[in-house]
């Protein structure tokens, strides 16, 4: 189809096209990077975790005094909990996976090193591969024979005493990759504070580090200690038991746990699934907002499209009836305004693509984020195409149903 | 001139109707996307405290014997808190030497709590000193704020705001119960309104924004300490102690905990606190040597603080971005829309301009339709911006409780409709003025 005529149409209109165009880039352009914006969020809220999350309950609690047992307090609290009718592993955590905050160490390969390779997550707590349900992929995990009491551990620092501090972690196989690349992790040592040694005799599939700010900065990096806690250090129970049991056990538990001492408080309980969703609420929140927003853009630049071409259509009401007198067909017409659309989305396109490129270059600045994947360029592009299309294809519909006849009346 | 182009632009408002329905509706979801987000960030850059936050001031030097840790990390994390916090000490003798008009030393704590009637829960706590209550304008309903003298003798008294009392006595008259704080038991002597200035200024550690949270209880940090509370964060510790490296309870004495907040009501003020506060920090001069440090001081107002701290959320301002793009682009859509509009009648213009209309005349009937639509849009954004704030509020952020419309955004949405309207109508109008006398006459 010849393309010359439409063009020289629309050389008439020079001001509405400049503005279909301008909004068209605009959609575009901020289309782009929303979606990018979400993809990033929805990325986000599918990190795995590696733990068994639909067979796991939580309970943390609070002292409200201090106990002088509370070595004997928590093998007490466990053995309760072990007890309860379906439980298959219970555990004092130091953190959960999808808490708000985390305690992490910088991990060198070597003593001397100035700057730490990376910061990883620390996870106490006797049982605790066991009970996450976290994969071991290669090694071992932790021996009973291992574990030392947290307290011990921080009295050994005091005393320097560091050769008798426990020496054998377990790492996931993502922090293993970024220590010793295309290595054999098992047996290879990481050093850690004033470069104290450590040993890998284990690596796990997946572990998700808690942290709201961590998971940008290694998801994975998270390593198993064979150290456990007793309640002045804080924690939480974790409970492992089959899904369809997790109510009752909780609610077992939770009592169990207070009948044993009354003098302390919950201050948070839950299945471990309802803790993911809490996590990354504001995620799903962002993600909500954006796509609104995507879709409103959409809507309205549609809605200028189906106004605009209306507006022609009525105005060219004569020209078209002219044409078809001397032998258009109602496709010519119909290609015509299609073409038309085509056209100035295009421009439109082209424009946007530069902004699109300019607004990333800008949230890169200041907000930290990725570059925009060169894949969101055609995507972008097609869907504003078929937008065009389908929202001209109304009023063009109209525009071919004008009769021949038209061109014989005077306006 | 002015009602005849009202006139005009009135006529051709409703000339067709469908197209300027589309333009009022666009419009007006644009207005109310902005005023959404604009809202919701004004009332997070509000004033916490109008009327006093201008005189308050965090005053801060350096003096951990240790090593400074404040460096950057791999993961982009300080390692360390850097709240400005001092030594028990240290803020007890800047309390001690009276060098602002008030000054209080502040630590936000939590612990369990508990009366003789009820089940204990958890509540924040604010450690603090005797000038707290009348610097911050924490308003009392009964009984007394306690004095310098208790602060001194470590007393465990306790003002408690209505809620607590309720929650722990059944009654707001509480005076002379006794509140046990992990089996200490504090007495209390003052009976507050709830209080919870937004942001959080005065323990940025512990929140910024929040509508639930809020201390609910006020003791004096002496008491609080021999209690056994301890804080669970430091911005640094002396490197003396293995227990004061720990993370689990701090060491008041070693670490630094405590924020100071000085009133100081004139520049003058000001000037001679600096002096004094840079005075305290050179003191420190040979201890700070061997640590290869410098002596250090800061005295920050509310405002710096706040930007210092980095308060607003950084989603917030990418929504008020990304809302404002959509108006624009909502405005383009306006813009290209009444153009189209206008040109139609290029032939009645024509014949408005050979029967002698201005070129301003045009110009003026046509800026004032495009008007008319915005401000139209802006009547409808209104209770759109409701909605949208309402939506606002269901997500549970922590700040987005606070999102409301006051009366100046209130406003700030009528202006913004309007200047809207002069922006979109300003091209197409002068398009429109430009169509030449008689000739679209023939063409027509």
């Amino acid at each position: 189809m010849d393309i010359r005529p439409i063009l020289f149409t629309l050389r008439r209109h020079k001001l509405t096209c400049c503005l279909l165009i301008l909004q068209i880039a605009f959609t575009c352009a901020i289309v782009c990077n929303t979606i990018f914006l979400i993809s990033q969020r929805i990325g986000r809220i599918n990190t795995p975790s590696g733990i068994a999350e639909a067979e796991l309950v939580y309970v943390q609690m609070a002292n409200i005094g201090s106990h002088a047992d509370a070595k004997a307090r928590v093998a007490e609290d466990l053995a309760a909990l072990r007890s309860v009718p379906g439980v298959t592993s219970a555990t004092l955590l130091s953190e959960l996976p999808f808490d708000y905050g985390s305690n992490n160490m910088d991990v060198r390969t070597d003593p001397a090193q100035r700057m730490p390779t990376l910061s990883a997550t620390q996870y106490f707590g006797e049982n605790a591969v066991k009970t996450l349900g976290v994969q071991i992929v290669e090694g071992r995990d932790l021996q009973p024979e291992e574990y030392v009491y947290l307290s011990d551990v921080f009295k050994l620092l005091a005393q320097k005493q560091f050769d008798k501090l426990p020496a054998a972690t377990l790492i996931t196989r993502d922090m293993a990759e970024r220590l010793w690349p295309g290595q054999d992790p098992l047996g290879k040592r990481f050093y850690v504070g004033q470069g104290l040694p450590f040993t890998v005799v284990g690596v796990m599939a997946n572990l998700i580090r808690p942290g709201q700010g961590r998971l940008e900065v290694g998801a994975q990096y998270s390593t198993v200690w064979p150290v456990r806690q007793t309640m002045e250090e804080g924690g939480s129970f974790l409970i492992r038991c089959a899904p369809q049991d997790r109510d009752r056990v909780l609610r077992t538990a939770v009592d169990k746990l207070k009948a044993l001492d009354p003098d302390r408080i919950v201050l948070d309980k839950g299945t471990m699934e309802q803790h993911r969703r809490d996590f990354f609420q504001n995620d799903r929140a962002m993600v909500g907002i954006l796509a609104g927003v995507c879709i409103a853009l959409l809507i309205v630049t549609a809605l200028g499209i189906v106004g605009l071409a209306s507006f022609w259509v009525a105005q060219r009401n004569h020209s078209i009836g002219v044409r078809r007198a001397l032998g258009a067909t109602r496709g010519n017409i119909l290609q015509y305004f299609q073409t038309e659309n085509f056209l100035l989305t295009t421009m439109g396109i082209g424009l946007g693509m530069v902004l699109a490129y300019g607004i990333n270059l800008f949230l890169i600045m200041h907000y930290e984020l990725p570059r925009l994947p060169a894949v969101y360029f055609p995507v972008g592009a097609i869907l504003l195409w078929c937008l065009g299309q389908a929202a001209v294809l109304g009023p063009a519909l109209r525009a071919a149903a004008v009769p021949p006849v038209v061109a014989t009346r005077s306006v | 001139m002015m009602g005849y182009s009202m006139e005009l632009a009135w006529h051709g408002l409703r000339r067709y109707p469908k197209t300027t329905a589309l333009a009022v509706l666009t419009v007006a979801i644009g207005l109310a996307a902005s005023m959404t987000t604009m809202a919701l960030l004004h009332m997070l850059s509000a004033d916490p405290l109008p009327g006093r936050s201008q005189h308050l001031y965090l005053a801060w030097f350096d003096a951990v014997q240790a090593k400074s840790q404040t460096y950057k990390s791999l993961d982009n994390d300080w390692s360390t808190y850097d709240y400005k916090r001092l030594k028990t000490a240290d803020a007890e003798a800047l309390l001690a030497a009276h060098k602002g008009v008030l000054q209080a030393a502040v630590a936000d704590l939590d612990a369990q709590m508990a009366s003789d009637q009820r089940e204990p829960s958890n509540e924040h706590v604010l450690a603090t000193s005797s000038d707290f209550i009348p610097m911050f304008g924490v308003a009392l309903r009964d009984g007394r704020p306690w004095t310098a003298a208790e602060d001194a003798a470590r007393a465990p008294v306790a003002v408690i705001d209505t809620e607590l009392a309720q929650k722990l006595f059944g009654t707001t008259k509480a005076i002379g119960q006794v509140v046990q704080i992990k089996h200490h038991p504090f007495r209390v002597i003052g009976i507050s309104q709830p209080y919870a200035p937004q942001p959080h200024f005065y323990g940025l550690n512990a929140w910024a924004y929040s509508g639930s949270d809020r201390e609910s209880i006020f003791v004096p940090f002496g008491a609080a300490v021999d209690a056994g509370l301890a804080s669970s964060s430091t911005d640094g510790c002396d490197d003396v102690t293995e227990k004061s490296k720990q993370f689990i309870a701090i060491d008041p004495i070693h670490c630094e905990w405590l924020a100071e907040w000085v009133q100081l009501d004139t520049a003058q003020d000001v000037a001679a606190y600096r002096s004094f506060l840079e005075h305290s920090a050179q003191q420190q001069e040979n201890s700070l040597a061997s640590y290869g440090k410098k002596p250090q001081w800061q005295l920050l107002s509310v405002q710096q603080w706040l930007t210092l701290q980095n308060v607003i959320p950084d989603n917030v301002r990418l929504n008020v971005m990304l809302a404002g793009s959509f108006l624009l682009l909502c405005m383009v859509n306006v813009a290209g829309l009444l153009a189209a509009k206008f040109m139609r009648r290029g032939a009645e213009v024509g014949i408005r301009r050979a029967l002698g209309a201005s070129r301003r005349a045009v110009m003026l009937h046509h800026l004032l339709e495009a008007g008319m639509v915005c401000l139209l849009g802006g009547v409808l954004a209104w209770p759109l911006t409701l909605l949208g704030l309402s939506l606002l509020r269901m997500q549970d952020q922590g700040f987005t409780d606070l999102a409301r419309l006051d009366v100046a955004m209130f406003a700030g949405l009528f202006a913004l409709a309007l200047g809207v309207g002069v922006l979109v109508g300003l091209v197409p109008s002068w398009r429109v003025s430009l169509v030449q006398p008689g000739l679209q006459v023939k063409s027509a």
